[in-house]
C-alpha cells in the first residue's frame, strides 16, 4: 500500500476548490457586468 | 421543452430562480462531499490515502465528457432546427467543460505522481483526455476568432460535432489499449465494483459538480443573452 501522499491530496483539493471557485466568480461577474449594461441601455432608450 | 426555452424571455424568467437554486444545491453537496472524501472515507488497500483524489478527479472527468456530449446535442439542435438558444447553450457550456477537463488532467497528474511514479504518461486515456481539453480550447478559440456570430455558431457547431468522435475513444481507451490508467469501476457493464463507503462521497461529489454545471451554464447563458441585448440596442441606435 502507498504510504502518505497527503501533500498531493491537499494540492488536488486546493486546485479543485480554487479552480471551481474562480470559474463561479468569473461567471457571476460577467453576468453582473452585462445585466448592468443592459439595464443602463434600457433606461437610456426609455428616456 | 425545446420550444418552451426557444423564447429568451421565458428562459430568463426560468433561469432567474433555477441558477441560484442549482448554486445552493452545489454548495450544499460540496459542503458534504469535500469533508466526506477528505476525512471520513476509508483509505484504499493499494492506493492508501491517495484514493481521496478520486473524489475530485473522477467527477471532473465524467462531467467534462457529459458536458461535451451536451454541447454536441445543442450544436446539432442549433444546426438543424436553428433553435434560438441552442448555440448560446453550447457556447456557455464550453468554458465549464474546459475547466472540468483541465481539473481532471491536473488532479490526475497529482494522483499519478505518488501512485504511478510519474506525472504524465502518453497512454490512451491520458492522451485522449488531453485531446478533449484541446478540442474545448479550439472550440472557444473559434467562437472568439469569428466576428459574425451566426457564422461562428455554424462553424463551432460543426467542430463540436466532429469532436464527438473523441468521447468513445476517451471512455473505451482503457479497454482498447494497454494503458497505465485503471479500467472503469463505476460506469461499466456488470455494475459498480467500488466499495459502498467510497461510492457515497464519489456520488455526492458527482452531484455537486452536476449542480455547479447547471448553475454556471444558466449564469453564462443569462450573461450571453444580456450581451446580445446590449449589442442589438447598440446596432439599432449607433452613436
Amino acid at each position: 500500500m502507498i504510504e502518505g501522499g497527503w501533500e498531493y491530496i491537499w494540492a488536488s483539493y486546493a486546485v479543485t476548490v480554487g479552480g471551481l471557485g474562480a470559474a463561479a466568480l468569473v461567471a457571476a461577474l460577467r453576468l453582473r457586468h452585462w445585466a448592468k449594461r443592459a439595464r443602463e441601455l434600457g433606461k437610456a432608450k426609455n428616456k | 421543452m425545446f420550444s418552451t426555452f426557444a423564447n429568451p424571455a421565458r428562459f430568463m424568467a426560468f433561469s432567474a430562480w433555477a441558477a441560484p437554486l442549482c448554486a445552493v444545491a452545489a454548495l450544499a453537496l460540496f459542503a458534504i462531499g469535500l469533508p466526506w472524501g477528505l476525512f471520513s472515507s476509508p483509505a484504499d488497500y493499494q492506493q492508501g490515502e491517495t484514493v481521496r483524489i478520486m473524489y475530485v478527479h473522477v467527477p471532473a472527468a465524467w462531467w467534462s465528457l457529459a458536458i461535451y456530449a451536451f454541447m454536441g446535442g445543442a450544436s446539432f439542435v442549433g444546426l438543424v432546427w436553428r433553435h434560438a438558444l441552442a448555440d448560446v447553450a453550447a457556447r456557455a457550456a464550453a468554458p465549464i467543460g474546459a475547466a472540468f477537463a483541465g481539473l481532471c488532467l491536473i488532479t490526475g497528474s497529482l494522483w499519478g505522481a505518488p501512485t504511478w511514479g510519474t506525472w504524465w504518461e502518453w497512454d490512451g486515456r491520458l492522451t485522449s483526455m488531453l485531446v478533449l481539453f484541446v478540442i474545448y480550447l479550439g472550440y472557444l478559440a473559434l467562437w472568439g476568432a469569428i466576428e459574425d456570430e451566426e457564422k461562428a455558431a455554424r462553424l463551432a457547431a460543426v467542430l463540436c460535432l466532429a469532436g464527438l468522435v473523441n468521447l468513445p475513444i476517451v471512455h473505451y481507451s482503457v479497454e482498447w489499449w494497454s494503458t497505465l490508467h485503471q479500467a472503469s469501476s463505476v460506469l461499466r457493464s456488470g455494475g459498480s465494483s467500488i466499495h459502498p463507503e467510497m461510492l457515497g462521497p464519489l456520488m455526492t461529489m458527482a452531484g455537486a459538480y452536476a449542480f455547479l454545471f447547471g448553475a454556471l451554464l444558466l449564469t453564462n447563458m443569462r450573461a450571453a443573452i444580456y450581451r446580445r441585448r446590449v449589442e442589438a440596442v447598440r446596432l439599432r441606435s449607433p452613436i
